[in-house]
């Protein structure tokens, strides 16, 4: 019974001797299917810079490297379009155009001036609905917002446009018209 | 002194320079201002930046001194128009509260100047909550027309939450049309808006419009 109980450990320590015989296509096996595993798991390019792009780095930058990053940023931002005078409002597709008229007998020339021009006599002239005619036309693009203007008749007589209604404070003794545009 | 320090000072003398500069190219005057003359020019600059340091729109208070210009008032009025506008303007900001537009701040400017109160305008934003740059305007043309300020503002005020703009503006011609025809203001304006109520229970296509020009 005593030598029965130590030929089981003999075996083992023999067992534990005898030197495992590999399969020497293993160490193959192995390593593809390492790379397999890894080619499956490797990330997608978008993961890949999305990874890049979110891992945290270090610069070092000088005062003066820092001073000219901040001024180059600040010329930027000098240089980008300022807000408009009608800043808020929708944009270029939101223009509606608007058709001015006014009847002035014997005029040569008529102008159409107003917020939307800078009271600038030479950017809107108006036109002759006929030739020679005294009805005299011009159609522009606006912007919703409101708009005082009057009509300037051979540079020197200011009309208001009877079809629109006029500016309740007439400050600089000429007369103005209101066109409001809307949105909606 | 050592380097480092030197570094650190220079960066510091072209900071202050391109601080100072950035400061003076953020709001140069205005060079449309240059059709006003001298005197006008500096007082209305002067107005201009401080609307600016206050928030206010500025381009209104220059289109105001340009048709000043344009129309060869003097110096004089044109400075106190731009200064009764900037006013105005701050008056509106105040009622309309700090998220208005520009262009309701103008439209709310020359409503107040038309007669209307404060009160009239913070109604009128918290009753709409799209722009109300053309309910502010209708309500102004219509004191303009000859309606008393009451009436007006009880008309747009009632009008204003359910109706669009294009609405809004036929409603004012329609008003005007009747004065010129010989209808009573108060009475034009209360017909009108009846009308223009019980127009928008009935439309059925109310966003058709044509598409030829409009007229002011």
């Amino acid at each position: 019974m005593f030598e029965d109980r130590q030929d089981p450990v003999e075996r083992i320590v023999s067992h534990v001797r005898h030197p495992v015989r590999i399969d020497p296509a293993l160490d193959g096996r192995v390593m593809q299917e390492i790379a397999r595993g890894e080619s499956v798991r490797a990330p997608g390019a978008a993961v890949a810079g999305w990874r890049w792009l979110i891992r945290p780095r270090q610069f070092a930058v000088s005062p003066l490297g820092a001073l000219a990053l901040a001024a180059g940023l600040a010329a930027l931002m000098l240089a980008l379009p300022r807000r408009g005078p009608r800043s808020g409002l929708p944009a270029e597709a939101a223009r509606r155009e608007f058709q001015f008229v006014v009847v002035a007998p014997r005029a040569a020339r008529v102008a159409l001036v107003g917020d939307f021009n800078d009271w600038d006599a030479t950017r809107t002239p108006m036109r002759p609905a006929q030739r020679g005619g005294s009805v005299w036309t011009a159609v522009l693009p606006l912007s919703p917002g409101r708009y005082r203007y009057a009509f300037l008749v051979d540079g020197s007589r200011w009309l208001a446009d009877p079809a629109a209604p006029h500016v309740h404070d007439d400050e600089f003794g000429a007369p103005s018209s209101v066109v409001t545009v809307g949105g909606s | 002194m050592p380097h480092g320090l030197r570094s650190l000072a220079t960066a510091g003398a072209l900071a202050a320079v391109f601080v100072a500069t950035a400061a003076a190219q953020d709001h140069p005057q205005d060079p449309r201002l240059g059709r006003l003359d001298a005197g006008a020019r500096s007082l209305v600059a002067v107005v201009i930046d401080s609307a600016r340091a206050a928030g206010l729109p500025t381009e209104p208070l220059v289109q105001r001194a340009l048709e000043g210009a344009t129309k060869g008032a003097p110096g004089s009025l044109i400075v106190s128009a731009v200064q009764r506008l900037a006013a105005d303007l701050g008056r509106a900001r105040a009622a309309l509260g700090a998220g208005a537009t520009p262009p309701e701040l103008e439209a709310g400017a020359a409503a107040l100047r038309a007669g209307a109160g404060t009160p009239v305008l913070a109604q009128l934003r918290r009753s709409r909550r799209q722009t109300i740059t053309v309910p502010l305007a209708v309500l102004t043309d219509l004191v303009a027309s000859g309606v008393p300020v009451d009436s007006a503002a009880a008309a747009v005020l009632a009008l204003a939450a359910g109706t669009r703009d294009a609405d809004l503006i036929d409603f004012r011609r329609a008003v005007e049309r009747d004065i010129a025809l010989g209808a009573a203001p108060t009475a034009a304006t209360a017909a009108a808006a009846a009308g223009l109520q019980s127009t928008d229970a009935t439309h059925v296509n109310a966003g058709a419009r044509d598409a030829r020009p409009g007229r002011p």
